[in-house]
């Protein structure tokens, strides 16, 4: 099968080009998503109110549609909708040329929020009651006994399935070409486009995806050995 | 000093709690007896407010409060007051005998880092297990931990410890170590309220017994009389069942 | 901004709807086949020879790395050029959905794989000693013993693992496939952009009814399956 290999190497250096960018649409929609979730767990695992029906519609949402069509959807209306808003308050914005990596940051700590949110409560869930119990009694504020006691262990609980979900953002974040950013696949497609090189771009994206996303759990392995050193052998 | 009268407790429809008054000076140790299911756990919760009793009052040295509407603020001072040994330990699993013992005064209390050590390491010698300052919780046995449990409580230096069925999670041969503890520390004049099943150790350690069942005190007294010639007939027979073999010669 | 027209979603969901079926086929057109080659791979990583362990670890890894719309270019574009080159077969005017199906049975079978090794594997080996122990063969003690009891234990991770498959085939459209979502963005593309959201509102439901239906269904299988469990 010929393969044009000088092009092959050429497209895969523009492509590790590309890597900060996905780096970067993870790294901000985690930082939005974790603070958002851990609030949203601690509010589903309290008894019945309004709120937890609309929380539980949202996460079904998000979990129940493919997360193209939320692309599609939030970035056929908010980039409207803010220019509207903007044009509302007479701002001197054109939210047009905005970067549209900014709608990539809203529609995935969306995503990743709702996924984040189910793991933080079953891993809150996890802990035994005693723990909260033997806090309290130790004199602490409940904000205290989350802080030192609860959240450290279900961090624990809760690590193998944030990697998991940091991996399938990463995945995801192949789609925030559909939003014209300039990310590794977007890259390989215009590279491609010139001479319909596409075989060899793509196995580019190929490989930068699998090296990433090696590296990525490479890092996590290290952070559970640390985070969990407590859960020591018998 | 801690005086509380005609607590109330339901579970759903199950009343546990029916009207319980207790009353501990400086330097008691009360023992509570009574079948499972009489209420004993559930009153002990009550005075540290891990359930919320449905009425009751509550005087603790300065502090005078209703025990259902109680503040937040005034059950964490009642707490700072208390400390808390429980059936299944409750270590924090995520720090180290040291860090479980100073987790009360560094965080719950603000008292500094240095003095704090001090002051665990000196409950760690108590319960002897200096050795083991930098141990989890998971690599110790059940007695280690809950002695652990016990320095917790002590190193915190409340005015009233109480102990929720401290070794009924043990295996026999690791009781004694954590009922000798806390038998020196009747002896030292530690202010005790004890829930246990071990019948020799509370005729030894008690300075008050207080049989219960139902929700109800069914009867009250020095342990010598509790144990040797109790009135009631309940406690007649709940004595009859736990304690077969001694024939009450304690 | 254009008022939101809520009369065109109702206009629109009939000329959706017929190609409901394309999106079905794909998602069961994978299960099969996903299914055939998770079998293989499972069978692979439990194997005594290191080697196809290592390959079956492998190939799982790799695929978990990689991201659907990346796996669909490379077969969309690649795999015509290669059976040209090495089988000598022209596949260009092959159907679309035949791309589709072929990525997506290789992403599907490595996580089926997992779920078929671990159910197998929380199956306590006594069952499988007792089996032959009255003189069953190892492919009997399999099949009639095993797999029904593994069955049930995969059966929540099977459906977790559909519904995934579900949502990732909605990036068929991206090489041309006429499915539901295809559909739409033809649509949007008749009307000149305009109604995108009116056309993707409706898709998210359909979509969502879809998934809720298959977490339902498994709820019902799993249900149906332990009940004969506690009748046995």
């Amino acid at each position: 099968m010929d393969i044009n290999y000088q092009f092959l190497i050429k497209t895969f250096y523009l492509v590790l080009a590309a890597v900060p960018t996905t780096l970067n649409i993870t790294a901000v929609s985690l930082l939005i998503a974790m603070p958002l979730a851990f609030y949203l767990a601690v509010i589903r695992l309290r008894p019945g109110k309004y709120i937890q029906i609309i929380i539980s519609g949202y996460i079904t949402f998000v979990r129940g549609t493919p997360i193209v069509l939320q692309i599609l959807i939030i970035y056929s209306i908010l980039p409207s909708f803010l220019n509207s808003v903007a044009k509302g308050f007479a701002l001197e914005v054109n939210v047009f040329d905005w970067n549209p990596i900014i709608y990539a940051y809203i529609v995935f700590s969306l995503n990743t929020t709702a996924l984040l949110c189910e793991v933080f409560r079953s891993a809150l869930a996890s802990i035994n009651k005693g723990q909260l119990e033997a806090a309290l009694c130790a004199g602490m504020t409940t904000v205290q006994a989350y802080r030192h006691i609860i959240v450290p262990q279900a961090l624990v609980v809760a690590m193998p399935n944030i990697c998991n979900i940091t991996v399938k953002l990463i995945k995801g974040t192949s789609l925030a070409f559909l939003m014209t950013v300039k990310d590794m696949t977007a890259v390989a497609k215009i590279a491609a486009s010139y001479g319909y090189n596409y075989i060899e771009a793509y196995m580019d994206v190929f490989a930068g995806y699998v090296i990433v996303c090696s590296v990525v759990q490479v890092a996590f392995a290290f952070a559970e050995r640390h985070v969990g050193k407590f859960r020591f052998i018998k | 000093m801690l005086k509380i009268t005609n607590v109330h407790k339901k579970y759903n429809d199950n009343e546990v709690l029916k009207g319980v008054d207790i009353n501990v000076a400086k330097g008691d140790v009360v023992v509570i007896l009574g079948p499972s299911g009489s209420g004993k756990t559930t009153l002990l919760r009550c005075i540290n407010f891990l359930d919320h009793a449905d009425q009751g009052e509550m005087e603790f040295d300065e502090y005078h409060l209703q025990m259902h509407s109680a503040t937040a603020d005034e059950v964490r001072k009642i707490r700072q007051k208390t400390a808390f040994v429980f059936q299944n330990y409750n270590l924090f699993q995520n720090k180290t005998v040291l860090e479980n013992v100073t987790a009360g005064l560094i965080i719950g209390r603000n008292i500094e880092k240095n003095e704090a050590v001090d002051l665990a390491l000196k409950a760690l010698a108590k319960v002897g297990l200096s050795d083991r300052v930098n141990f989890y919780p998971s690599q110790l046995s059940g007695g280690q931990q809950q002695r652990v449990g016990i320095a917790r409580a002590i190193a915190v230096q409340p005015d009233v410890i109480l102990f929720d069925e401290p070794t009924s999670a043990l295996d026999p041969e690791l009781i004694s170590e954590v009922l000798g503890i806390i038998k020196q520390l009747a002896e030292e004049g530690t202010t005790m309220i004890i829930v246990t099943h071990e019948m020799k150790f509370a005729a030894d350690v008690a300075t008050h017994v207080i049989f219960m069942a139902d929700g109800n005190i069914v009867e009250e007294g020095r342990p010598k009389d509790i144990f040797q010639s109790p009135k009631e007939e309940r406690t007649r027979n709940f004595l009859r069942r736990v304690l077969p073999q001694v024939e009450y010669n304690i | 901004m254009r008022p939101f027209n809520p009369q065109f979603i109702l206009d629109v969901i009939p000329n959706l709807l017929p190609f409901l079926w394309v999106t079905l086929s794909v998602v069961l057109g994978t299960v099969f086949f996903g299914s055939l080659l998770g079998f293989v791979l499972a069978r692979a990583k439990l194997s005594q020879k290191p080697l196809y362990c290592w390959l079956a670890d492998g190939y799982i890894y790799i695929i978990r790395c990689t991201p659907s719309i990346v796996l669909l270019f490379i077969v969309f574009y690649g795999l015509p050029k290669f059976c040209l080159e090495v089988f000598d077969m022209d596949i260009n005017g092959y159907e679309k959905i035949f791309f589709v199906l072929v990525t997506f049975t290789l992403l599907f079978a490595a996580p089926i794989s997992e779920v078929m090794r671990s159910a197998y594997e929380a199956i306590d080996h006594g069952q499988y000693e007792a089996a032959v122990s009255i003189g069953l063969t190892p492919w009997q003690a399999f099949y009639h013993i095993i797999l029904p009891q593994a069955t049930v234990v995969a059966l929540p991770n099977f459906g977790n693992s559909v519904i995934e498959l579900m949502k990732e085939g909605s990036l068929a459209y991206t090489i041309g496939l006429v499915d539901l979502i295809g559909k739409g963005q033809l649509i949007i593309s008749q009307n000149y952009g305009a109604y995108a959201l009116e056309t993707y509102l409706p898709l998210a439901f359909i979509y969502l009814l879809l998934t809720l239906g298959v977490e339902k269904s498994f709820l019902r299988l799993e249900h149906a399956f332990s009940r004969q469990k506690k009748a046995a």
